[in-house]
């Protein structure tokens, strides 16, 4: 028998600020933190994205100067994390590390202060490990936007299968930098104004940026969460668009249900980043699931999308859900707009909640779904 | 907790301007050649016809030819073949290429057709498409190549059930280097796939 791994605590930050369960009530409270932003150093025109004002959290950080911008973001997260949680730093101890681009936002830019070798996700890491002086090696991963529901799916395996570990830290982030903002923009991905995931009209995404972290123990605590299935399919299609058929995801969702014994789902939190053909791809991959009547939402409206970040992000808010027996509104959305109807979630109701289905799919035809249950 | 004994299939080394197969030449020119004109004249040395190759970054190219010659050796893959790669550098060749410009003072220019490629995991997707493999990805990122952390891992996925084989190991292609070594691990015949082996394959001398 595999052992079973649970979620036993979490912390983020966000442009709402640091704290997963201040983070849930902002967005209960239906607060986003999607702004228009004029800044050239992102981009030559002003964009819809939410941005982690820096001047919160300074101070907090031992030779601040030391670390780059996203770099003091891990640390200011794992620090909170591994406090509240007293979590040993020994050997017994995983830590995977999910972000797309790392800092990026260094290369070739004119105005950098730091090395540019610093681009590098393993040089990044390395300071983190440093700064901490964790006994076992960072395990970084970079899988485009699933990153962060993939490094939880990592690191519950290494849990099961490898007897060295007893407990893991799973941390993602990523940071707004003009590197993503062009690419996206040149994709003509970005929205004019806050986007609207599974709306009639939806015209594109937010970029959003946050880092998030989640404590995995084999030990369940009397609030622990069950990681009770994980499914992580290619649609084998095309490197930048999803599936027609949405078959990658509904192979993973699939897998993730047989695993999970088909539990009865109280909730779904979708990718929803608000394009056109991501949206609608989902929708198709619910609906030949089983899933179109599952009460569902995308927080991409709260958040933009935070790339290596916003499995974790988005897992974490489900899971204060869950505890809280709230469901979170899917902001932005107003009119039917899939050709396979789904059961929006527009109220935040009070109900009991004891499961939930995490998707997220990416560039590369990657997709994967976590079903998380009430121990 | 290892119950299976794993086996490497195929591999494939490309290191500098040389391209080994199950340790056996297949290509090779003298190493002064830039990266991308070799990788060209590799696929040309495949005789196979796909057109999708050219559009592909440095790192996409090299792993495509390694990933067509153990098809001939161990494949046709099956569905379920999982991909478990790492490097150093991640998507390095477009990311410069994309950021070179973005900050360019007369003209910055953003491609979608470069930055779609500034992600290491888009090579993966590449070879799904090639070979239809529906399964699981991983792309993990290393200091060097680190067979003490993949040789579990990939154990772990066989033994969970999700992957009936799986396609591993270091893709470091950079504008100034290709260090590659790829090996396809399942239950049929070959070295034994463990960390000694792949220590001995990576470190191999050429013939």
């Amino acid at each position: 028998m595999k052992d079973d791994v649970f979620i036993v605590g979490d912390e983020a930050i966000t442009p709402l600020g640091l704290g997963s369960q201040l983070n849930f009530r902002h967005v209960v409270d239906g607060h986003t933190a999607v702004t228009e932003i004029s800044d050239l150093q992102l981009a030559d025109q002003p964009i819809y994205a939410a941005r982690i004002d820096e001047a919160h959290w300074v101070g907090n950080i031992k030779d601040e100067h030391r670390y780059t911008r996203l770099e003091k973001l891990f640390i200011l997260v794992l620090a909170s994390l591994i406090a509240e949680y007293e979590i040993p730093l020994d050997e017994r101890t995983l830590v995977v590390l999910a972000t797309t681009k790392g800092n990026v936002s260094l290369l070739h830019n004119p105005l950098r202060t730091f090395a540019e070798e610093r681009v590098h996700i393993s040089t990044m890491t390395n300071e983190i490990q440093r700064y901490f002086g964790f006994k076992s090696q960072i395990i970084p991963l970079s899988n485009a936007c699933i990153s962060g529901s993939l490094a939880i799916s990592v690191a519950r395996r290494l849990l099961q299968y490898d007897t060295r570990y007893k407990r893991a830290i799973v941390i993602g982030g990523d940071e707004l930098s003009k590197f993503i903002v062009s690419g996206f923009h040149a994709f003509q991905a970005l929205a004019d104004g806050h986007c609207r995931p599974f709306d009639r009209d939806r015209k594109g995404l937010n970029l959003g940026e946050a880092v998030a972290a989640v404590y995995l123990s084999k030990i369940p605590t009397n609030d622990a969460v069950w990681i009770a299935g994980v499914g992580s399919h290619n649609d084998a299609n095309h490197i930048s668009g999803p599936s027609r058929t949405g078959e990658g995801l509904y192979q993973s969702i699939q897998e993730a249900m047989q695993e999970a014994g088909e539990p009865a789902l109280d909730f779904i939190s979708a990718h929803g980043t608000a394009t056109s053909y991501n949206d609608e791809m989902e929708a198709i991959a619910l609906q030949r699931s089983g899933l179109s009547t599952t009460p569902l939402h995308s927080l991409k409206a709260y958040y933009g999308h935070t790339l290596g970040a916003s499995g974790l992000l988005e897992t974490i808010l489900g899971i204060h859900s869950l505890k809280n027996n709230r469901l979170i509104p899917s902001r932005g959305f107003m009119h039917q707009g899939t050709s396979q109807r789904l059961n929006m979630i527009t109220k935040s109701t009070q109900l009991p909640l004891n499961s939930f289905l995490k998707t997220a799919s990416g560039f590369g035809g990657c997709n994967i779904a976590t079903i998380f249950q009430k121990v | 907790m290892e119950k299976h004994q794993y086996h490497i299939q195929s591999y494939c080394r490309i290191r500098g301007c040389a391209i080994q197969i199950n340790g056996k030449p297949f290509f090779n020119l003298v190493p002064s050649v830039p990266i991308g004109d070799f990788l060209k004249s590799a696929y040309r040395h495949l005789n196979i016809d796909y057109p999708k190759f050219h559009k592909m970054d440095g790192l996409c190219k090299a792993i495509f030819i390694a990933v067509e010659l153990m098809a001939l050796e161990s494949g046709p893959y099956q569905r379920d073949t999982a991909l478990i790669f790492s490097n150093r550098s991640s998507s390095h060749l477009s990311d410069s290429r994309h950021a070179t410009g973005i900050f360019d003072t007369i003209n910055p220019v953003a491609s979608p057709s470069t930055f779609v490629y500034t992600l290491p995991n888009i090579a993966m997707g590449e070879i799904s498409i090639r070979h239809q493999l529906q399964s699981e990805n991983v792309f993990f990122i290393f200091d060097s190549y680190l067979p003490e952390f993949l040789v579990p891992f990939t154990a772990s996925m066989l033994e969970d059930g999700k992957a009936g084989s799986v396609l591993c190991g270091w893709t470091e292609i950079t504008a100034e280097t290709c260090d590659l070594l790829l090996y396809h691990v399942g239950i049929s015949t070959g070295p034994l796939h463990n960390v000694e082996q792949l220590k001995r394959l990576y470190n191999e001398e050429d013939e």
